[in-house]
């Protein structure tokens, strides 16, 4: 989160940062982990609006995250189109096009990524103007 | 000699066995696949499995950079007012961070 947090506040001029909150990744009742036990974050599968946000404002203030958060619907749909569970990161050019998608989380989840493409994307000219 | 042979085709049966389950468990929605994971010994998937390249490989998804990003729009969190990502093309780029609490 701090690395995340950290590149917000270096280009929230300049971009767009959504947190898009998903499907629970480890909630008790499916795969429920050890670390999520010990650190007392036991959340149950989010079947309602209500109770995902709910639960995604508990995740932002905890987690101290300062990124705007958006909270997908309950059927998932935004997770399924971006293949999103359990963690994922995209970067959406100005035109709307990927420029970056990274490898699927957890192991794919690496916020430099987005620093290095952020940092390509304003080395970019700006689109010549067409009178 | 006999024995050493059915042993290791037995071997080989029950590994490709477990591929194949884990690996549809992993191309299954991430409720279902939860629920698989619940059940299954987790030294069983990781210790015997390639299963980090199965999981990258079955999650690889269809988008790829240069496609267009999916349109969405969500409420922000708190039932605040709606997003739609097409709203900031031709503005800024936009940083998508998909993920939950736990």
């Amino acid at each position: 989160m701090p690395a995340l947090n950290a590149l917000y506040r270096d280009y929230r001029d300049r971009v767009e940062f959504l947190v898009v909150y998903i499907h629970e990744a480890h909630p008790i009742d499916a795969w429920q982990l050890d670390s999520n036990i010990e650190d007392d974050v036991l959340v149950a599968t989010t079947r309602t609006a209500d109770d995902r946000h709910r639960v995604a404002g508990v995740c932002v203030t905890t987690l101290g995250i300062e990124l705007p958060a958006v909270v997908d619907e309950p059927d998932d749909r935004v997770e399924r189109a971006y293949t999103a569970w359990p963690d994922r990161l995209y970067v959406v050019d100005k035109t709307g096009a990927i420029a970056y998608k990274s490898a699927a989380g957890p192991f794919g989840f690496r916020p430099s990524e987005v620093g290095a493409t952020l940092e390509s994307l304003s080395a970019l000219p700006p689109p010549i103007e067409t009178a | 000699m006999r024995w050493v042979v059915f042993g290791l085709l037995g071997l080989a049966t029950s590994y490709i066995a477990l591929f194949t389950v884990v690996l549809s468990a992993m191309l299954g929605s991430p409720h279902r696949f939860g629920l698989f994971m619940k059940h299954m010994p987790g030294v069983v998937v990781w210790g015997v499995l390639p299963a980090a390249r199965m999981w990258l490989w079955a999650r690889r998804g269809e988008l790829v950079p240069g496609m267009a990003a999916p349109d969405f729009t969500l409420e922000r969190q708190g039932h605040g007012p709606r997003v739609t990502l097409s709203s900031f093309r031709g503005q800024r780029p936009v940083v998508l961070v998909f993920g939950s609490y736990t």
